[in-house]
C-alpha cells in the first residue's frame, strides 16, 4: 500500500466505526485493533495500549484524541487530522439530524411516553458508568473510599469538583491509594 | 425551533464555544458532570429535564456521547450555527493541545508516578459520574418504576457486567412500554 491508498484505508475504516460505535466509542475499539495491529501491522500492541492510556490521560476528548494517535503513527499530522475527523465527523452530522427529527416531533404525544420510559434507563447508565470506572480505578479500600467520598461531596456541597480531581491525584500521586 | 422550551435565555455563540471548551478541559473521564453542572446548574441554559432528554437521544445513537450533548445542546440553544459552535469548543483547542501534549509526552507513558496520579484522578472521577446520576434521577424518586428501572440498568452494567447494547435494547423496551401503560391508565 502507498501512503495515500494507507490513509484512505485508515480514514474510511474509522468513519465506518464511527458510524456504528452504538454505547460511545469503547465500544468498537478491539476492531480498531484488530484492523491496525493485526491486519495491516501499522503499530505493534504495546503502541496500541499506549495511545490508550494516553488519551485517557489527556483532559478533551479522549477517543478523538486515540484515534488521532493512531493516524499519526500511520500518516503523520495529516493522518492525525484525517483521523479525527472520521471519527467525530459522522456521528455529528446524525446527533445533528436526530436532534432536528426529535424537536420537530416535541408535540407529539409518543415522544412524552418515549421520554418517560427512556429517562431512567438513561440515568441508570450514568450510574452504571460510574460504577464501571471505580472498578477499573480503585484497586484498595482507599480508592473506594475517595470515590465515596467525591460523591457525597458533589451530592451534598457546592465545592468545585476540580478541587476534589486534584485531591485525587495528589492522593494517587503521593502513593496513598 | 424554540417551541416548546421552557427555558428561553438567549444563549450567545461565544458562551456556548467556551462552555463546552471548559466541558471537554475539565472532562477527565468523561465530560459529562461538567457538561451538566456548565449548562443546567451553572447557566440554566437548559432544564434539567431537557438535558436528560438529550442524554437519552444521545445514547441510542452512535458515536462519542458528550460530543452528541455538545452537538444537541448548541442545536437546541441557537441552531445549527449553535451545534458548530458547541462542537468547535469541545473539540478545536482541546484537541490541537492534547494532541501536541501527548505526542511529546508518549516516552513517558510508562512512569509509575503518572499512572498513580491518574488512578487517583480516576477514582474521583468515578464518584462525581455517580453523583451526576442520582442528582438527575431525582426529579423522578417519587415514580417508582423510574427508580425501579434505573437500579436494574445499574445492577446490569455495574454489577452483572452485562453488555451496554443488551442493557440498553432489553430494558428501553419495557420502560417504554410501563411509561405507555401508566400514561393509558392516567387518561
Amino acid at each position: 500500500m502507498n501512503g495515500h491508498s494507507i490513509i484512505i484505508a485508515l480514514t474510511a475504516r474509522l468513519a465506518l466505526l464511527s458510524s456504528i460505535s452504538f454505547g460511545a466509542f469503547p465500544t468498537v475499539l478491539p476492531d480498531v485493533r484488530t484492523f491496525v495491529v493485526t491486519t495491516h501491522g501499522w503499530m505493534t500492541n504495546q503502541d496500541f495500549a499506549d495511545f490508550f492510556a494516553l488519551a485517557q490521560a489527556i483532559p478533551g476528548p479522549n477517543m478523538i484524541l486515540m484515534m488521532s494517535f493512531v493516524g499519526w503513527k500511520v500518516w503523520g499530522i495529516p493522518g492525525a487530522i484525517a483521523s479525527a475527523l472520521a471519527t467525530f465527523g459522522p456521528p455529528c452530522v446524525m446527533y445533528f439530524t436526530a436532534y432536528r427529527l426529535w424537536d420537530r416531533l416535541r408535540a407529539a404525544s409518543w415522544q412524552r411516553i418515549l421520554r418517560a420510559g427512556l429517562v431512567p434507563v438513561t440515568v441508570g447508565l450514568v450510574i452504571a458508568s460510574g460504577t464501571v470506572m471505580a472498578r477499573a480505578a480503585d484497586v484498595g479500600w482507599q480508592a473506594v473510599a475517595v470515590t465515596l467520598a467525591a460523591s457525597v461531596l458533589m451530592l451534598l456541597t457546592r465545592l468545585n469538583p476540580l478541587l476534589m480531581l486534584v485531591a485525587g491525584g495528589v492522593l494517587g500521586g503521593l502513593g496513598l491509594l | 425551533m424554540e417551541d416548546g422550551r421552557q427555558s428561553v435565555t438567549r444563549v450567545t455563540l461565544g458562551a456556548l464555544f467556551i462552555a463546552f471548551l471548559k466541558v471537554s478541559l475539565l472532562g477527565f473521564g468523561g465530560g459529562l458532570v461538567w457538561a451538566r453542572r456548565i449548562t443546567v446548574e451553572q447557566g440554566r441554559w437548559i432544564s434539567e429535564e431537557e438535558f436528560a432528554d438529550i442524554l437519552s437521544l444521545c445514547q441510542f445513537m452512535p458515536g462519542p456521547n458528550v460530543v452528541g450533548i455538545a452537538v444537541c445542546a448548541g442545536a437546541m440553544l441557537r441552531g445549527l450555527i449553535g451545534a458548530i459552535a458547541a462542537a468547535s469548543g469541545f473539540l478545536l483547542i482541546p484537541w490541537t493541545v492534547g494532541f501536541s501534549l501527548g505526542v511529546m509526552v508518549l516516552h513517558y507513558a510508562h512512569l509509575v508516578v503518572l499512572q498513580n496520579i491518574l488512578r487517583g484522578v480516576s477514582s474521583v472521577a468515578a464518584g462525581l459520574l455517580i453523583a451526576t446520576g442520582i442528582r438527575m434521577l431525582m426529579p423522578h424518586r417519587h415514580h417508582l418504576q423510574a427508580i425501579v428501572v434505573a437500579a436494574l440498568a445499574v445492577g446490569g452494567i455495574g454489577f452483572a457486567k452485562l453488555p451496554l447494547l443488551v442493557v440498553l435494547f432489553s430494558l428501553a423496551p419495557v420502560s417504554i412500554a410501563v411509561a405507555a401503560f401508566t400514561n393509558a391508565k392516567a387518561q
